[in-house]
């Protein structure tokens, strides 16, 4: 049971997808424009990541290892168009705002980097407590992001509006190059998290790249090894 | 696994030269340059030019010295590099820019166009340009500069151009657009105090002729082409030059030493492309003036165009490469 409790936590925080793993990035990026977006986007992970890793755990002895990323692309499949078939019959709205993230499910990283590494490898409770973890972390983490650009760029939250007449919505928020700085800013701000936490707890905090020779690669052109 | 490669060059961020002159020096010297845009933007547009500018430059310093508080690294503002860009970036923006804006924008340039990139020489792209970018995209209307300076007598030549066609601006001499009687951003209406400003600095070698002289000519040569092909659809192309943030672009903006490249063929070819985009931008895009944009996509390339060099002497290049 502990062990079931340790697989599924770790995607909460410890590997947490899009912003520890950096996994997942495309509909991160793409559909954050506002929290319900994300929020309906991490749900459909959850349930294909689920199933995707139980049947993959269901079937992992019995797949040859040559055409097993075949195999898993096939299941992923099969389940994402389960998920959109389920969403035009019960949240078209939702349905038309995600568009093409939704068929686009089958190749995101998680889905087919869960299930070969973990999945593939480990009993079906494992495989289920790592997806669903995995599945909650994205779903958090989209919510989060899409919460964050909603707010400063249309100054609302799930659609409500919650900021003072006086605010002048920051539209940057809400258009792709806010994706990307939202992205960054938030993987900042968690390293920045992470540190002061080991500097509480007395270890060394972990240093970003420097700008040195070893970052900058330039002299790879000049035929240095 | 990737191993980094071995070390043979150190190289230290921009700027490169040295030669007993001071970055300090050098930041000081190109804000005096630009002293004679801004006497004469707050004759233009009198004491609102003046409170953006000042605005502009005391939140840049202030965010910047709160940023080096914050990531625990030495406080390196009275380097005068934050005032610059402060300055750079207040030139941008209309005279009657409201206050949140100028505050929101300044931060903007130093937070997200500098620090964030590890200060000084890191940045990739022109951070007030930048800034100038996501203010623009978020709230157009403020940053719409015929929009907002409907009190002043002259007219903005590049938005009459765009929305009223080439008719609305056949009658506009050219000296009246060099002595700045046309609608711009603050500070880079002046054509004139502008140029003076930039040969101040090529002269002292404060910057190198590569960048201004590629990035006019570009912007010249590919107006010259739409007016030879397109007869009559298009205004001269000395207009162009006049006209806009071309001039200011070309001494102050695309001469930024960290978002721009060092070697000689690189800032020609750099200049030249940022000049040619300017047109494309201004013909065939949505917004009247495109030398913002145009730089920041040049920017953009500037690590590309890093790798056209010299081949080192006394290297078998081929022969270490595809070993």
């Amino acid at each position: 049971m502990s062990k079931f409790i340790k697989e599924f936590t770790k995607g909460l925080w410890k590997d947490l997808p899009p912003f520890r793993l950096v996994l997942g990035l495309c509909p991160t990026l793409a559909v954050t424009k506002t929290a319900d977006n994300g929020l309906g986007m991490g749900l459909a992970v959850i349930f294909v990541l689920t199933l995707s890793n139980f049947m993959v755990s269901l079937v992992r002895t019995s797949i040859p290892a040559k055409v097993r990323i075949a195999c898993f692309i096939v299941i992923a499949a099969s389940l994402v168009v389960a998920v959109e078939l389920l969403m035009q019959a019960y949240a078209y709205p939702l349905y038309t705002q995600l568009g093409i993230f939704v068929p686009l499910i089958v190749v995101n990283c998680i889905i087919l980097g869960r299930a070969e590494a973990f999945a593939s490898k480990n009993p079906i409770h494992l495989a289920v407590a790592d997806g669903l973890g995995m599945g909650i972390g994205f779903t958090l983490s989209l919510t989060f992001l899409g919460a964050l650009r909603e707010l400063l760029g249309s100054g609302t939250l799930f659609g409500a509006q919650i900021t003072a007449e006086w605010f002048k919505p920051f539209g940057f928020m809400v258009e792709a190059p806010g994706a990307f700085v939202g992205l960054g800013l938030v993987l900042g701000g968690m390293n920045y998290f992470t540190n002061w936490q080991r500097r509480k707890q007395g270890k060394a905090a972990i240093d970003g790249p420097t700008h040195d020779c070893k970052t900058c690669g330039m002299c790879q052109g000049l035929g240095g090894k | 696994m990737i191993r980094p490669p071995k070390t043979l060059f150190t190289v230290s961020c921009p700027p490169h030269i040295h030669c007993g002159r001071t970055f300090n020096g050098l930041m000081l010297e190109t804000i005096l340059a630009l002293m004679p845009a801004a006497l004469l933007a707050v004759v233009t547009y009198g004491f609102p030019a003046l409170r953006v500018m000042a605005l502009s430059c005391s939140v840049a310093v202030l965010v910047e010295a709160a940023c080096w508080k914050v990531m625990g690294r030495p406080q390196e503002v009275d380097n005068f590099n934050a005032l610059l860009l402060g300055l750079i970036f207040s030139f941008l923006l209309p005279a009657t820019a409201p206050w949140w804006l100028v505050t929101v924008g300044s931060a903007i340039t130093i937070v997200l166009g500098k620090a964030i990139f590890g200060g000084l020489g890191g940045s990739p792209l022109n951070a007030a340009l930048l800034s100038w970018a996501s203010l623009h995209l978020s709230w157009p209307e403020s940053m719409d500069i015929e929009l907002n300076m409907l009190g002043s007598s002259f007219a903005d030549p590049l938005a009459q151009l765009k929305h009223f066609g080439v008719e609305a601006v056949a009658n506009i001499p050219l000296t009246d657009l060099l002595l700045g009687k046309q609608v711009a951003g603050l500070g880079v209406s002046h054509i004139l105090a502008l140029l003076v400003g930039g040969l101040y600095l090529l002269l002292r070698g404060r910057i190198r002729w590569h960048m201004p002289v590629s990035f006019l000519t570009g912007v010249l040569a590919t107006a010259t082409l739409f007016f030879l092909v397109e007869p009559g659809m298009h205004p001269s192309p000395l207009f162009h030059l006049a006209t806009g943030t071309v001039i200011f672009g070309a001494f102050f903006l695309i001469t930024d030493p960290s978002s721009s490249p060092v070697g000689r063929i690189p800032m020609l070819a750099f200049g030249f492309l940022a000049g040619a985009l300017v047109m494309v931008v201004r013909v065939w895009g949505t917004h009247p003036d495109g030398v913002a944009f145009a730089i920041l996509l040049a920017n953009l390339l500037t690590p590309m165009l890093e790798k056209l060099r010299p081949k080192p002497f006394g290297l078998n290049i081929s022969g270490d490469n595809h070993a």
